[in-house]
């Protein structure tokens, strides 16, 4: 009985063998799999699909997939090689950053974005008011995130009828911290209650559903994101950014820089993409243009990022040497 | 087009994405009134037990624990166990988020059994209701939580409200299975005796069968508090506070030590209540006999 389940095992196990091995033969040469990070947002996952059809279609023998998780496990696969390189790296939200860079585990390879912001936002139709929908402008002089103790009434915390209530962001990002500071820095913890969302998914869907019914809401939020090029949202203003002020949370938070970051490992295994790496760059407003073209449509990722270098074409000259970038323009015909 | 046999022809697929959360979106407008008033009564319960607890000092909690802990086991140093338990969670700084956990929990449990227990005796009487239920249970122990923690949002705002609807369509599962479970397996003859006697299905089933299955249905509740238990660091993910929310500040910032001492808080507090009810289930055996 056991040698005959013994058999089975061994005819099956070289069945699927053999198999594998037809697979990789028709391909020919060997395939290096490059992995990258998907932390679930729309922007790095628009970015992942256009690194794919260039990986993929501009060079040859690389395969390519995505390693799907929240951005502190990825992180931490990253760190040993596991994952190779994350694409739209928020740097400044992981805290330990410095120490791993110069720990010599990953490397900066590019910047992909130069201009983002992040910080407290309301709706658009809290300071101007929105005529078609009908909704009254209940804080016209709101411009500054100081502003904010004058109008705490109009954010209720149905929770605590006593104070408004701020959302901060994700609990665990630097960018919670530092709100936090600047939350009880400038006093705002007289008048809100600082709730915390555990996830990016639920803290959209509660900025989304305060949209949908017109009411006020504010909190964290950060361009380009897939919300922020949805709903007419403003950034409040705050005092003009200063390294060292900016941590303890007295200053607003400086354009940053969204990074490709790869684990060390990359180099070795794929020295010639990191010259695509190093140049791939698109700026905010490009992001959020695909951003929208996705919402609007309802396209895959995979179908935005074709649109995206039909669109915008010349990006590929900026990107790859001449022949490579023919060769993606041809597979994407 | 070429190999429909291999992959399944686009043409069959359809997609209810839009339309459903279009539909979510209206819900949300036009029954605002419910949804506010459903938040506002949430609200209100969960604060009433968060303030009875909070009321209560720590160290007449702790002896209560220790009493009861004593009285179920029947050995005092079970008693002085929980005490001890307790007294660490206190001292590790995490009194204040234990007692919010707990008052959702609570109430989470508590609705469960106003839910379940009635729904759980129906299945048991009918048929036809079980056969309509019970899938409708399968589904709500099968599907991922996620799926319906962003329309709980969308519908109830944050924190509480939805962090108690999440938790009791969890929760309540067991304790619908458990009450049906125990009165369908009273023993036949038992109830026909009943009968025989003259009593009506009514009387039947308050004066002999619920008595009877009285063990399998606290095996229900107990089951009940342990998945409401469960359901704790999810529930932080929707702003809920308590000890889920340390945890999850803590991973989400790769402190792993950090978020073990939560994490052991949940595990003792859900042992605690574990024992506790599972005595209230042996005293309960004991009586029947």
């Amino acid at each position: 009985m056991m040698k005959k389940t013994l058999l089975i095992l061994i005819v099956a196990f070289s069945m699927v063998m053999a198999l594998g091995g037809c697979g990789g033969t028709e391909t020919g040469d060997e395939v290096i799999t490059i992995t990258a990070t998907d932390n679930g947002w729309d922007s790095q996952m628009l970015h992942n699909e256009i690194a794919r059809i260039i990986v993929t279609e501009g060079y040859d023998n690389y395969d390519f997939q995505l390693s799907t998780g929240s951005s502190t496990m990825n992180w931490q696969a990253m760190l040993v090689g596991d994952v190779d390189v994350d694409i739209e790296s928020w740097t400044d939200n992981v805290v330990t950053y410095q120490d791993d860079l110069a720990s010599g585990a990953i490397v900066e390879l590019g910047v992909l974005v130069e201009d983002s912001a992040q910080g407290f936002y309301v709706p658009k139709y809290v300071i101007e008011g929105d005529e078609a929908r009908g909704i009254e402008a209940v804080a016209p002089d709101l411009k500054t995130v100081k502003d904010l103790k004058d109008y705490a009434e109009f954010f209720p915390d149905d929770e605590d009828p006593s104070k408004g209530r701020i959302y901060g962001s994700i609990p665990g990002w630097m960018a919670d911290e530092i709100l936090y500071k600047k939350y009880e820095l400038y006093g705002l913890d007289e008048f809100y209650n600082y709730a915390r969302l555990g996830s990016e998914a639920t803290l959209w869907a509660s900025l989304n559903a305060a949209y949908n019914l017109g009411e006020p809401w504010v909190g964290y939020c950060y361009e380009p994101t897939w919300v922020s090029g949805k709903l007419d949202i403003v950034l409040l203003e705050d005092e003009p950014y200063e390294p060292g002020l900016f941590e303890e949370g007295k200053t607003g938070f400086p354009k940053q820089k969204l990074k490709i970051v790869a684990s060390s490992a990359l180099a070795e295994k794929a020295p010639d993409l990191i010259e695509f790496f190093e140049s791939y760059n698109t700026g905010s407003e490009l992001v959020s243009k695909a951003l929208a073209y996705l919402d609007e449509t309802g396209a895959t990722h995979e179908e935005a990022a074709v649109w995206f270098l039909t669109e915008f074409d010349y990006v590929l000259d900026e990107w790859l040497p001449e022949e490579r970038a023919a060769k993606v323009r041809e597979a994407i015909q | 087009m070429d190999n429909y046999l291999l992959q399944f022809p686009e043409a069959w697929q359809f997609d209810v994405g839009d339309s459903i959360d279009i539909w979510i979106k209206t819900v949300s407008q036009d029954h605002r009134e419910v949804f506010t008033a459903i938040k506002t009564a949430v609200i209100t319960s969960v604060k009433g037990i968060y303030s009875l607890l909070e009321m209560t000092p720590w160290w007449l909690l702790i002896f209560i624990v220790m009493i009861l802990g004593w009285r179920m086991s029947g050995k005092k140093r079970v008693g002085a166990l929980f005490g001890a338990m307790l007294f660490f969670v206190g001292s590790s700084g995490l009194w204040v988020h234990m007692l919010q956990t707990l008052s959702i929990v609570i109430a989470a449990v508590i609705l469960s059994v106003i839910l379940g227990f009635p729904l759980g005796i129906l299945i048991a009487m009918s048929k036809r209701a079980e056969s309509i239920i019970r899938p409708i249970l399968d589904l709500m122990q099968t599907m991922p939580t996620f799926v319906y923690l962003v329309p709980a949002v969308i519908l109830f705002s944050i924190g509480m409200t939805p962090a108690l609807m999440a938790t009791t369509i969890y929760a309540v599962v067991p304790m619908i299975r458990l009450t049906s479970h125990g009165i369908n397996h009273v023993d036949t003859e038992v109830v026909e005796a009943a009968k025989a006697f003259g009593s009506t299905t009514l009387q039947a089933l308050i004066k002999v069968q619920i008595p009877q299955a009285k063990s399998t249905i606290m095996a229900g509740l107990n089951q009940t508090i342990m998945m409401a238990m469960s359901m704790v660091v999810t529930c932080a993910l929707i702003g809920a506070n308590g000890l889920g929310m340390e945890i999850l500040i803590a991973t989400n910032r790769t402190e792993m030590g950090k978020a073990l001492m939560p994490g052991i808080a949940i595990v003792i507090i859900a042992i605690i209540l574990d024992r506790l009810t599972q005595g209230l289930i042996k005293k309960s055996e004991a009586t029947k006999t």
